[in-house]
């Protein structure tokens, strides 16, 4: 191999940890104001698959538009599962075993709703732009895989600027840095909770909607990347919105280049994933971007 | 104190021996091979769900990944087995292996906390699926073959795990009631409080651990040894499958958290309905999990420990707080009790 | 703790004492199903999870099988007429369910048979019972040698070994070159699943082109992760490589996922093979014409030119709706009909006596390639495979063996 065959997999690496980042943001969010580790966020991103594709297929819609509506009404779907459920969870500063199970029990029936009502195909969207690539000199890059980048960061910024500016923002970064001075300041948590609910689920959706145009999908699709959104959180220090795009950043340059050493079965490569993710657990507990700033307080 | 409910007093000792006594004349009845083997996998995931219980119940340290102790106990059991080896040695040897898992698991990531240790032991399970199912030696990602020939006798399969599901429950009852038990709770109600007490955080869960793997490694051996092939897939009935390691924190969850029952009960539901229920409703069998999950969670956290004590309160005509403590309490890091009503 | 705590969890153990006695009870209450003049076959496949679209498709290959014959009359067993009874249950991809479900129907449904394992791991772990029950156990689903290399005597199976796959494959290629369409000594990249299945492909490559000097040369041959989602680093490796043919050896995701992403590097090989995997509706749903050219080596096709596939695939569509997917449907159908005419042969329901038939039975007039099916003695049969090829417009040929091709094979992909 020489060096031009390394700017190949750079380019997708890159293309990929822009998925990656928008699929992670919307567990931080809720990560980080409720302290849910969501693992219905897999099942949100499978639904949010075939709802793009249900609108792609019988209204021809554009799935990028298409995945831009899943905000909208993934917002209200997480809403509406929040007042009906998860606002009765014990409150808690750390994350409890009975919102783990909460939100695991949700991803098996949206699972099996999917099941039902999709059988278990594989399904995928087919449009012109899926197999189109542009070749710019040795590199090769698919036009599908441009298009999902540009659109989810696009997405993540105006999250990001969102966080910033909004009343809501500032009420999610009060709750996140110190819930009990949040609270004492007036914050509203229980609102914020339920709009971060939306906010994440929404995300969730939307991400869902961008990775059907890159892979075909069953009602089992999101597993792998629920996996991969945990490793993502945890390099980004679990509660840091800029660190979710550095996490994303390194754990797809990681992916992809750990397929390229010579002697390691590409077999193999997963483990590096997921031994990454002890690793960054045990040596940077506050992850990449708790290097850079402090303020998970010592818990 | 709460959490001490379900001691194990003298009464109960008696009452769970006779279940046992029934349980091992039970076979004396001729029932048909299809109820003895419902019987067998029950006792094995009701002795995972035991073992769990001690690190995730007594000891508040929820983890997702069982399932390494549980593949690395078949996979011990079979290697030996095929070296020509016991049975009953090879299950030593499957404890054993496991044993040694937990302390290379536990000694990294029981100085994390919280969320940094669940979400760690997500990392180790994935992390040893992927290299088990890679090695040669045990056939890859193929999975490997049990070679004991001799005539199979089903009878011996549900004795030995009775007897180990006996031993589970007797260990589970005696760390409920002694110091150690004590210690555990103690741990995760506040742990910088225990320690200051002079109880060692780390030693405790160390030791907790790996008794509870010790326990889930002879379960895998039993499981290995009775159908021959180990699946090391990351599909469901892998024996590294991350759904493994959920079945396995399911039991004490739809039993009772932190009881010494609750897990055996919740043993004996998931037996039925995995057996019973999943059959007939093969197509929304996700569904009822996912449901019950909720519905527990939700509705009734002490699980159906906490629901057999509001039927009793509902005969007495007394109200009473339901025991146990519950999966609502927070099982990492401190303890907080919020009433909460519905 | 107090009194009256201690009297609550007295009731709670009585309780306790009950619910499972209950248990015990009614579990062992279950009656075992009524023999009246029926035969009791059992069916272990996973129509749910993922290998439930192949395991749906074997299971209506079954049905239609069991309903054929019984429409007929059943079967005729020692003079007396039995009709054919199905159990059927779904492991839900599930290989230790998919054990204790092949259990099940051994023992307390009595089967006199059972039929199931699709796909290699489930295939494995049912593969322990038959000769735990002493009852035959057909596999139309299954094809690693693994299963049939343990000494076992009630285990059959209806698909070629996937050694011969990979053999063909090369010797397909082989006939290309003798033909003229591809350039001897072309260097061949292999990918293939971390499972028996994979390495078993590619030995039978590499038998075929160390018997072969000159042919082919292998520059490229790793391993990788059943049922991953990004296959896009190993694809790079494999443009990296420099290769001229591309033979992958994947599940039906796997190479679906796959070669979606082999399209998106914009790779390009002058033959691309997915192992047994290619002509399946599935992939073209997903995937459109990005599915033309792929050959795949198949254990049966509906284009192979016997008169019984016509009426095969008649009956098929009428009873299903739709037209076989693939072979998978084919091989379950036939796994029903050899087992129907062992049990006649044998003349009687005595299990062993069944088996023994079996390792004799001979199913003329199959569907498969070569239209005899039998088995080995190790229990598993070994008829040709035939190779098809995705071609523009929707078609799927055959383009080998010769004797049964339908078209011919468009070598080098334009």
């Amino acid at each position: 191999m020489n060096l031009i065959d390394y700017l190949d997999p750079l380019v997708s690496a890159v293309l990929l940890a822009g998925i990656y980042a928008a699929m992670s943001i919307g567990m931080t969010v809720i990560y980080g104001v409720m302290k849910i580790v969501n693992l219905a966020h897999a099942g949100f991103m499978m639904m949010g698959a075939y709802f793009v594709y249900e609108l792609f297929e019988r209204f021809h819609m554009n799935p990028i538009l298409g995945a831009s509506l899943a905000l909208p009404a993934f917002f209200i779907f997480g809403v509406v599962i929040y007042l009906l459920f998860v606002q009765w969870l014990p409150k808690s500063d750390q994350p409890t075993l009975s919102s783990l199970l909460l939100m695991f029990g949700f991803w098996l029936v949206l699972q099996n709703v999917a099941l039902l009502i999709w059988k278990n195909e594989d399904r995928s969207i087919f449009t012109p732009l899926t197999f189109a690539v542009i070749r710019l000199g040795p590199v090769t890059i698919a036009k599908v895989r441009l298009v999902v980048f540009t659109a989810a960061i696009i997405s993540v910024i105006v999250l990001q600027v969102v966080l910033r500016k909004s009343w809501f923002g500032r009420a999610v970064r009060a709750l996140i840095q110190n819930p009990y001075a949040a609270r004492i300041a007036g914050v509203d948590d229980r609102r914020t909770a339920m709009l971060s609910f939306g906010v994440g689920t929404a995300f969730a959706g939307f991400a869902g909607g961008l990775l059907a145009l890159l892979y075909s999908f069953s009602p089992d699709f999101g597993r792998p990347f629920l996996l991969r959104s945990f490793v993502i959180i945890v390099l980004g220090g679990l509660e840091s919105f800029s660190g979710v795009a550095l996490g994303a950043l390194i754990l797809a340059l990681v992916e992809t280049f750990s397929i390229m050493v010579p002697f390691i079965d590409a077999s193999y490569q997963p483990a590096i994933t997921y031994g990454l993710l002890v690793v960054v657990l045990l040596v940077l507990p506050k992850g990449v971007a708790g290097l850079l700033e402090k303020k998970w307080r010592v818990a | 104190m709460k959490g001490l409910s379900f001691r194990f007093g003298n009464l109960e000792a008696i009452l769970s021996l006779l279940v046992l006594a029934a349980f091992l004349v039970f076979p004396a009845f001729h029932p048909s091979a299809d109820v003895m083997r419902v019987l067998f996998t029950t006792f094995v995931w009701t002795i995972t769900g035991i073992a769990w219980n001690i690190v995730g119940g007594f000891a508040g340290q929820v983890s997702f990944g069982f399932a390494v102790f549980y593949g690395l106990g078949a996979y011990a059991a079979a290697l030996l087995i095929n070296a020509g080896r016991s049975p009953y040695f090879a299950f030593a040897g499957a404890a054993g292996v496991a044993v040694l898992a937990s302390f290379l698991v536990g000694l990294p990531t029981f100085r994390l906390r919280g969320p940094y240790f669940a979400i760690a032991t997500i990392g180790v399970t994935e992390a040893v699926r992927v290299l088990m199912s890679n090695f040669s030696f045990t056939g890859g990602a193929s999975g490997y073959r049990i070679n004991e020939y001799g005539e199979f006798r089903q009878s011996e399969h549900y004795y030995q795990a009775l007897v180990i599901l006996a031993c589970a429950v007797a260990i589970s009852a005696w760390i409920a009631k002694s110091r150690f038990g004590l210690a555990l709770r103690a741990i995760k109600q506040d742990q910088d409080a225990a320690a200051q007490l002079g109880v060692n955080p780390y030693a405790f869960k160390l030791w907790a651990h790996a008794i509870a793997a010790g326990l889930t490694g002879i379960a895998g051996a039993l499981h290995a040894r009775y159908n021959i092939y180990i699946d090391p897939s990351g599909g469901p009935g892998g024996v590294f499958a991350f759904t493994t390691g959920i079945s396995i924190l399911l039991l004490p969850v739809i039993g009772g958290i932190g009881t010494v029952w609750g897990p055996v009960l919740g043993g004996a539901v998931f037996g039925i309905v995995e057996e019973r229920l999943t059959i007939k409703f093969s197509q929304i069998h996700l569904l009822l999990y996912g449901a019950l999950l909720i519905i527990i969670v939700l509705l009734e956290p002490d699980g159906l420990v906490g629901l057999l004590h509001r039927v009793v309160n509902l005969f007495r005509r007394r109200r009473e707080d339901s025991g146990g403590p519950g999966a609502d309490e927070v099982l990492w890091g401190r303890s907080r009790l919020e009433g909460r009503e519905l | 703790m107090s009194i009256s705590r201690f009297f609550s969890n007295k009731r709670f153990m009585t309780l306790l004492l009950l619910v499972s006695g209950c248990v015990v009870f009614f579990a062992s209450a279950i009656p075992a199903a009524a023999q009246g003049d029926t035969i009791t076959i059992g069916v272990v496949m996973p129509i749910s999870g993922r290998e439930g679209k192949p395991g749906q498709y074997q299971k209506e290959g079954i049905d239609l099988a069991i309903k054929q014959i019984n429409d007929k009359g059943g079967l005729v067993v020692n003079k007396k007429k039995y009709q054919i009874k199905e159990v059927f249950y779904d492991d839900g991809s599930d290989s230790a369910k998919s054990a204790s479900l092949a259990e099940r129907a051994m023992s307390s449904d009595n089967a006199t048979a059972v039929i199931g394992g699709y796909s290699t791991a489930l295939g494995e772990a049912e593969s322990v019972m038959p000769d735990r029950y002493k009852t035959p156990w057909l596999t139309a689903g299954a094809a690693a040698t693994s299963i049939f290399s343990h000494g076992y005597k009630y285990t059959f199976g209806t698909l070629t070994p996937i050694l011969v796959l990979g053999s063909t494959t090369a010797e397909f290629l082989g006939s290309l070159v003798d033909q003229g369409k591809l350039k001897k000594g072309l260097k061949i990249a292999l990918a293939v699943e971390n499972t028996d299945h994979g390495i078993d492909y590619v030995n039978g490559i590499q038998d075929w082109i160390s018997k072969h000097p000159g042919y082919f040369t292998v520059v490229f041959n790793e391993k990788f992760e059943l049922g991953g989602t990004d296959f896009s680093g190993l694809l790079q490796k494999v443009k990296a490589s420099r290769a001229d043919i591309f033979l992958s050896d994947a599940h039906l995701q796997d190479y679906i996922t796959m070669q979606r992403q082999y399209l998106q590097a914009g790779m390009h090989h002058q033959m691309i093979s997915y192992g047994a995997r290619g002509p399946e509706t599935n992939a073209r749903q997903a995937l459109g014409d990005g599915v033309n050219y792929i050959f795949a080596g198949v254990w049966w096709s509906d284009k192979l030119p016997y008169p019984q596939i016509k009426q095969f695939v008649n009956d098929y569509k009428q009873f299903t709706g739709h037209d076989p997917d693939a072979w998978y449907a084919a091989t379950a159908y036939e796994a029903m009909r050899i087992l129907a005419q062992a049990i006649q042969q044998a003349g009687s329901l005595d299990k062993t006596k069944i088996r023994d038939a079996l390792a004799k039975a001979e199913l003329k007039n199959s569907l498969v390639p070569g239209q005899v099916l039998k088995f080995g003695p190790n229990g598993q049969t070994g008829y040709p495979f035939v190779v098809v090829q995705n071609q523009p417009g929707g078609k799927v040929e055959i383009v080998y063996p010769k004797g049964s091709a339908t078209g011919a094979p468009i070598a080098p992909t334009p």
